[in-house]
């Protein structure tokens, strides 16, 4: 399960509008109970996919920028707990290419889809711990 | 003996810590060390004998791949952080 607060959702809503027609993404930060990921604050950051008009259906978080968030999530005290990307004129569905690329097991992957710069539906995926598949979990937005 | 700290959702499969203490006096010996302590962690960061082509190692905030590789010398009060990228999008393969 994914908890979040309507004013985070409301801000990765905004991330996904601003970097229409490309995917944008960033990083979840909270804490987890292994069966709960709780969002205090997100981290967005570049798209670093290197072909420009590939960023419309591709996204990449570099390594470096994830280290920042690391970072910034320990001197608050938080854990960096997933991922956030949106499918522009796409359905926030998890991808094969999203499951190929995909990190940890145990991370909430959040799809934000956005419709003609406009924000859409967002769904959250759990990467199966054999890594066949995305299973779809319940977002609380309290 | 250096410190690796454990990503938080591979935590469960360390035993809960956050931080682990490691024999080895380089990178690949105490990602030895880690997942002989902890065997379930192995299938999280290794494919095969191979480092998870997400996964990337950084000591003491820097990228070991512009060190010396898994031959990257580790000392007393180093710590090694295991950082992966992340890529998708919206299409298929």
């Amino acid at each position: 399960m994914l908890t979040l607060t309507q004013s985070l959702l409301n801000e990765i809503e905004a991330h996904g509008v601003a970097s229409y027609p490309y995917e944008g993404c960033g990083l979840l930060l909270g804490e987890s109970t292994g069966e709960q990921n709780t969002v205090q604050a997100i981290f967005p950051v570049e798209n670093r996919w290197e072909v420009e008009d590939e960023k419309r259906e591709r996204f990449y978080i570099a390594a470096e920028d994830m280290l920042r968030a690391e970072m910034a999530a320990m001197a608050a005290g938080r854990e960096v707990i997933g991922v956030f990307h949106s499918h522009p004129d796409h359905e926030p569905v998890a991808s094969p290419r999203d499951l190929a690329w995909a990190a940890w097991v145990g991370y909430s992957y959040l799809i934000t889809a956005v419709r003609q710069a406009r924000p859409g539906e967002s769904r959250s995926w759990q990467l199966r711990p054999d890594r066949t598949g995305f299973d779809e979990e319940e977002i609380v937005v309290q | 003996m250096a410190t690796i700290r454990i990503p938080t959702p591979l935590r469960p499969y360390a035993a809960g810590n956050k931080e682990v203490k490691v024999a080895g006096n380089t990178v690949e010996a105490a990602l030895d060390s880690l997942t002989t302590t902890y065997p379930d962690l192995r299938q999280h960061l290794f494919e095969g004998d191979q480092l998870r082509s997400f996964v990337n190692l950084y000591l003491n905030q820097e990228d070991i791949r512009y060190l010396d590789g898994a031959q990257t010398s580790l000392a007393e009060n180093d710590t090694l952080m295991i950082i992966p990228s992340i890529a998708g999008g919206a299409s298929a393969i």
